[in-house]
């Protein structure tokens, strides 16, 4: 029955030598030492054979599994572009709509300097801009929501 | 010689970089190629980690998805694999969590590793793995030992990781995952001991 046990520093020695490099003393203390000691041998044997075998095990996995991995993920990607398009859409529609408003009133400031040379009164300057500006802006901002992703420029 | 590892080093970093770039832009076509590298590499550590051949292949699936929305994170300098195994393992634990919270009203350990302790149930996949006489014999130790443990030899002697990429992995420190593949190495030395020589010995 050979004697497993040895002296811990050489048993440590040992395991680093099946994870890292070794300097080339420890190399040759532990070569030198393993000529002598028959547990250590045994248990160097012991050791390449337990990480021989666990270099054996071959999982083979489901023959589908990768192309329905690539599906999912293709119709994830998929549904996040949509998402980010339509989160995309809003935002330019809220840009749309703000322009729409603050545009209107600058314009608005405008007609009425503008109009007052030419007479029209104030009724006929806010429905000035309603119908030639307010409206028109609105429309083409909600014109965004309506209308299909490829013509928004966004998709 | 000490010239040689520099041009393998410079296309390490290319390719961890386009991988990145790639990740950051969901582009399909290199995630088919990602997927098709790592599918059965991922399964197979999951499997290490939780023992269960059909949950791990759902968790593979998960981790591709999470790949995919948190490609952004990746940055390029390290290796992909070991941050992939790092989502895998975030995922698995996380997973098995939320399981476990349903069946266990008891409260649940506070260190995520923990949680992985608890003995999984159901036929072991190793055996079926085996391809060989050791492994054959390595295969009912292995469903017993921890699985923390077993996943750090799986790291290290099949997926041929550095101990630090191990460490990232784990979120562990080197030492911890040294001792963890002493032990573990330990436990199934014993599958052999008493005089269980194969014919190649």
């Amino acid at each position: 029955m050979i004697r497993l046990e040895c002296d811990k520093r050489f048993r440590e020695l040992i395991d680093r030598s099946f994870l890292e490099d070794l300097s080339e003393d420890e190399r040759q203390v532990i070569h030198h030492h393993l000529r002598n000691c028959d547990g250590c041998k045994r248990y160097v044997e012991l050791t390449t054979r337990t990480i021989r075998g666990l270099r054996d095990f071959t999982f083979t996995g489901k023959q589908d599994s990768s192309a329905r991995v690539l599906e999912i993920l293709a119709n994830h990607t998929e549904t996040v572009r949509q998402h980010n398009v339509q989160l995309k859409i809003w935002a330019a529609f809220a840009v749309a709509l703000s322009m729409s408003i603050v545009g209107s009133a600058l314009v608005y400031q405008v007609a009425k300097v503008l109009a007052a040379p030419m007479h029209f009164d104030n009724a006929q300057v806010q429905a000035g801009v309603l119908v030639f500006w307010l409206l028109p802006s609105l429309c083409s901002a909600l014109c965004l929501l309506a209308a299909r992703g490829e013509n928004r420029g966004i998709a | 010689m000490s010239a040689l590892p520099m041009p393998l080093n410079t296309t390490a970093e290319t390719e961890t970089a386009k991988i990145a770039r790639g990740l950051r832009e969901r582009d399909i076509r290199l995630l088919a190629d990602l997927v098709e590298r790592n599918q059965r590499r991922l399964v197979r550590y999951l499997l290490y980690l939780i023992g269960r051949r059909d949950y791990a292949e759902d968790l593979a699936q998960e981790t591709w998805i999470r790949v995919l929305q948190r490609g952004s994170q990746y940055n390029g300098r390290q290796r992909f694999e070991p941050w992939l195994f790092a989502i895998a393992r975030n995922l698995a634990i996380d997973n098995l969590r939320k399981k476990r919270k349903g069946v266990e009203a008891a409260s649940l350990p506070d260190n995520r590793d923990e949680i992985l302790l608890v003995s999984s149930t159901g036929p072991s996949p190793f055996e079926a793995a085996a391809r060989s006489e050791d492994a054959i014999r390595l295969a009912g130790q292995l469903q017993i030992l921890s699985p923390l443990y077993r996943e750090a030899l799986l790291l290290r002697f099949q997926e041929e990781l550095s101990l630090a990429e191990i460490a990232q992995v784990l979120g562990a420190p080197v030492t911890t995952v040294t001792s963890r593949i002493y032990r573990g190495l330990a436990a199934l030395r014993s599958a052999f001991e008493g005089g269980g020589d194969s014919p190649g010995m």
